[in-house]
Parts: C-alpha cells; structure tokens; sequence
C-alpha cells in the first residue's frame, strides 16, 4: 500500500509538468501562471499561422521519415544476421551498435562535426539524417533484440526441410514473423528523430527543424505559444508511441501466437 | 547447413556494421586524433602535442565546470535510482501495470525541450510554484533562487532521465525470479529486507549499469544547465559545446571531451569498487544465466 502511493507519487512528479504546459496552451492570457484567466485557442491559432514553424515542421518530418526509413534497412539486416551469428559476431554487432546509447548525445554531435567538417561535407538536412541514423538504429537494435530472443530458427529450418529456397523462407516465413516488431521499431526511429535536438544542433548547419526551432524560441521567451507548440508536439509522440503499441498488440494477436515461452 | 549460415549472417550484419564504423567508430577516431592537434585563430592545425589535455587540467575553470558536472551527475543519478528502484520494483513484482508501464513511456518519448521548458515556467520567478507558495502564505516574495540554481538543473534532469532509469532497473529486476523474493519474504524478511539482501546483491550490475548510464548522460547534457543553471550551472559539457560552436578551438573541446569520458571511466571503477567493498555487489555466478 505504502508502495502503491509512493509510485503514483513519483507518477505524479513526472506527469504534473507536462498537465501544466498543456494547461497553460489554453490560457487566455499570455501570463504563465495562476490564477487562470480562462481558456482561449488563441495561442493554437497562433502556431497554424506561423508560416516558419510550418518550414520547421515539414523539416522534421522529413528528416524522421527518411531515418526511419534508413534505419529499418539497416536494422531489419542486421536482425537477420542476429539470428544467424554465433556469440563471438554478436558480440561485435551489440558493442557497435550499442555503444552509442551509452554515450551523451554531446559526444557523438561533436564527433559527426568533425568528421563532415573533415571530410568537407557540407552540414545540410542529409547530415541531420546520417546523424539521425546513428541514434535511432541503436535503438531499433535493443527493441528488435528482446523480441529476436523469442524466435525459433527451426521455423527456418523446417521451411527449408519442406523444400523453400532461401528466398522463399525469408519472404514466407521470416519476414512476416519479425515484420511487426520492424515496423513498430521503425516507429520509434521516426519519434527519436523528431525530437533530437543535442546532435542535431552540431550538424544542422542552417537548417531548421522543429526543436531547433522551439529552441530559439524558448531561449529569447516564455509564451503560451510556446505551449501550444509542446502540445502538439506531445499529443504527436503520445500517437506515434500508440500507433507502434498497436502494431506490436496485433503481431501478439497474428499466427505466431503459438508458440509458448516460458 | 551452418557454415553458410554463418556466412549469410556476417553479409547481412555488414551494412549496419559498415555504417557504425563509418559515422561513429571514425568520427570518434578523428575526434581522438583532433585532440592531439593546435587551434590559432579559428584554423585548426595538424600537430601531435598535448597541451590541449595539459592546458585543461591545469585550467581552473576546467576543474570547477567538471566538479561542478560531477557533483551534479552524482546527485541527481542517485535520487533518480533511488526513485526508479520503487517503481521498478512495483513494475516487476506487484503488478505489471500496463497504465502505469505507458505513462513512463510517454514521459519518456514527450520531447526533451518541452520538459526543460516545463521546468522553466513551473520555477521561475512569477511561475507556478512561486504563485502557489504566495496564495498559499508561506512566503511573501516570489522565490528567485529556484530557477537558474543546482536546484533547478538537478530536479529538471532527474525529469528528464527517470523513466529511462525505470525501463533499466524494470530490466534488471527482471531477471530475478519472483519466486527468490517470495521465499525470503517467508522467511521472515521486510519488504525492504528483502530489497537489500536478496534483490539488490541479484541485480547488482543491472543496477549499477541503470545508475552509470543515468550518470553518464546527466554529466554529459548541456543543454539543461544552459537553459536553467545561470552561472551556478555551468558543465563541462557547456564548456565543451562552447569549443565547439562559440570559441573555434575544435582541439581543445576534443581534449575535454576525451578527458569528461575519462571521469565516467574513473567514476564507474569507483562505483564498483565501493560496491564490493560495502558487499552489495558479489562477483556474477556464471550459472544464473546458463538456461537462457
């Protein structure tokens, strides 16, 4: 019981900022304080005619598309190959593709930097998106690995037994199994990608996605604008994250549900 | 059927391989390499000389932003640990609450800024806690030390990081069986006892893995103390970003960087070692995790 009101209470630490932006979105008064001076969509309508924030937004989408997209290659082959190393090549994939989670994001903006400003590779949104790409696959990894641990490569084998080619097994048997759990990762990749704000800001050279617009923002101002645009932003990620949960419920609803592990 | 199977694996690991190694593992290299070369007036210079590393160390300001960074990292990893381990706790034990599994998830995945942004409007001077404090009488003048403060920059971390720190100790946990705790809950131990004498020895590395990593990306934000830190706040992580973007001096933020992973080294080993020494943590049994 005391545990019970202890959690909601930390709960409660870490929903009551977010209650609070989404409050003040709706203040009829540019003040960010109590007491409320009533609702208004004024600050909503605001943001639908800021022709800047619409660049910024269509800038992010298409960065999160593409490093989704990137990512999903990249990291649906590398799940195969998971299933298909020994330890030792394991081993090597994780400390690769893993170490960059472990590592402030800092490090790794700084270190991109270098390399392009090496390489004289002019900043643009194709660097935002290699950049992307380096955060977001770590994370395809990790999501796709706790379900890869379930699979039963005798699937494989027995598809292989009754005669499929390679091809065949891969397209009738692997694929649809593991799809799901791709695409809902994939999913993730997109909102990683939307929000980054730390690595983009060394790569991004003149261009402006949508933290890095907020940011200038937040830096010269607090208005309810501001709120409005958080808002938004936040029922965006609360979508995003239902629509990968959904993917993920009605993969443990589809054929392979079988299978049992215990 | 193995052979090729192995072989068809390392052929479909090689395009994410290829790509770590092209845009973290050589840009890390470099990084190393640029540390090692001089900066005059915005031309950065080949060079093989330490003076970037040895400048830093003997740098005053260095010590403080780090200390500062340190201290900082080390606070707020803890509170933030010791606020998981419950909820981990509940998660995992009492009841896999779904509700509750995708609140943290959307704490977590609510963009970064927004909830510095939060923090800045509920702290400042005509903010919400202020105005709250005055109606209610306990103070009279809005509070000013809340916003650009430690205060500020560790209870805003300690936000941002805590469902991240709740999805690693919920991992952890995990791998102990419920059936252990139940057994010394029979035996007569508390539910604290038997937090520290059965779960904690058990997730021991799990635990310290979920404190470093917490640790590590605390120390390393920048961002945070800029917006809500003043002149109290300021990180190695600030003075390293500032090299970057500000100061033109490329190989000297390099050093630093190198020099700030060094501290995280040194901090882990620390961890450890206290850990052993005090009994909490006991040398892995390599059985436990043989049926997997």
């Amino acid at each position: 019981m005391v545990l019970k009101i202890v959690v909601w209470s930390i709960l409660a630490f870490l929903l009551m900022p977010l209650v609070i932006i989404v409050l003040f979105s709706f203040h009829a008064s540019p003040s960010l304080s109590f007491p409320f001076a009533g609702f208004s969509l004024r600050w909503y309508a605001e943001v639908l005619g800021n022709a800047q924030l619409g660049s910024a937004l269509v800038k992010s989408l298409t960065v999160a598309g593409f490093t989704a997209l990137i990512t999903l290659i990249l990291g649906a082959a590398a799940s195969l190959a998971w299933l298909r190393l020994g330890p030792r090549g394991r081993a090597v994939l994780e400390v690769l593709c893993l170490t960059p989670i472990a590592l402030p994001g800092l490090f790794v903006g700084v270190s991109l930097l270098v390399l392009f400003a090496q390489t004289r590779i002019q900043l643009s949104t194709v660097t935002i998106v290699i950049s992307h790409v380096v955060l977001a696959l770590p994370i395809l990894i990790v999501a796709m690995r706790a379900r890869l641990a379930l699979f039963d490569p005798s699937l494989e084998e027995a598809s292989r037994d009754l005669g499929a080619s390679q091809m065949q097994t891969f397209g009738k048997v692997t694929l649809p199994l593991i799809a799901p759990t791709l695409i809902a990762s994939a999913i993730l990749a997109f909102a990683v990608s939307f929000d980054e704000f730390v690595v983009t800001s060394f790569v991004a050279g003149t261009e402006t996605t949508l933290p890095m617009y907020i940011w200038s923002m937040m830096r010269r101002t607090v208005t309810p604008l501001i709120n409005a645009i958080s808002t938004l932003a936040l029922v965006f990620s609360i979508a995003i994250l239902f629509i990968a949960w959904l993917i993920g419920h009605l993969r443990r609803r589809s054929a392979v549900a079988g299978r049992t592990v215990s | 059927m193995k052979a090729p199977n192995i072989r068809m694996g390392g052929l479909l690991a090689a395009p994410a391989v290829l790509y770590m190694v092209m845009f973290f593992v050589v840009p890390s290299l470099i990084l190393f390499v640029y540390s090692f070369w001089t900066a005059a007036s915005y031309r950065i210079m080949p060079d093989f000389v330490f003076s970037n590393y040895l400048n830093s160390l003997m740098s005053p300001l260095f010590w403080t932003v780090t200390i500062n960074a340190i201290l900082i990292g080390l606070v707020t990893a803890s509170i933030t640990l010791v606020l998981a381990i419950p909820v981990g706790y509940y998660l995992v034990y009492v009841s896999r609450s779904q509700v509750i599994l995708y609140l943290i998830l959307i704490t977590w995945f609510s963009s970064y800024l927004v909830r510095i942004y939060a923090w800045r409007t509920l702290l400042g001077t005509s903010g919400v806690l202020n105005t709250i404090l005055i109606q209610a009488g306990i103070v009279d003048t809005p509070v000013g030390v809340f916003l650009f403060s430690r205060f500020a920059v560790a209870i805003t971390l300690i936000h941002i990081y805590l469902p991240f720190c709740i999805l690693l100790v919920v991992s952890s946990l995990s791998e102990i069986k419920k059936d252990l705790v139940d057994a010394a809950r029979d035996l007569g131990a508390s539910p604290l006892g038997a937090f520290f004498r059965v779960i904690a020895p058990n997730a021991a590395n799990g635990l310290v893995g979920a404190f470093m990593l917490t640790f590590v990306m605390v120390a390393g934000d920048y961002v945070t103390p800029q917006m809500l830190g003043g002149s109290s706040g300021q990180t190695t992580g600030l003075l390293i970003a500032d090299q970057f973007r500000k100061t033109g001096n490329w190989p000297l933020g390099a050093a630093q960087a190198f020099l700030m992973f060094l501290v995280s080294i040194v901090i882990y080993l620390s961890v450890i070692g206290l850990g052993r020494a005090t009994g909490l943590i006991v040398k892995r049994r390599p059985s436990k995790r043989a049926g997997v």
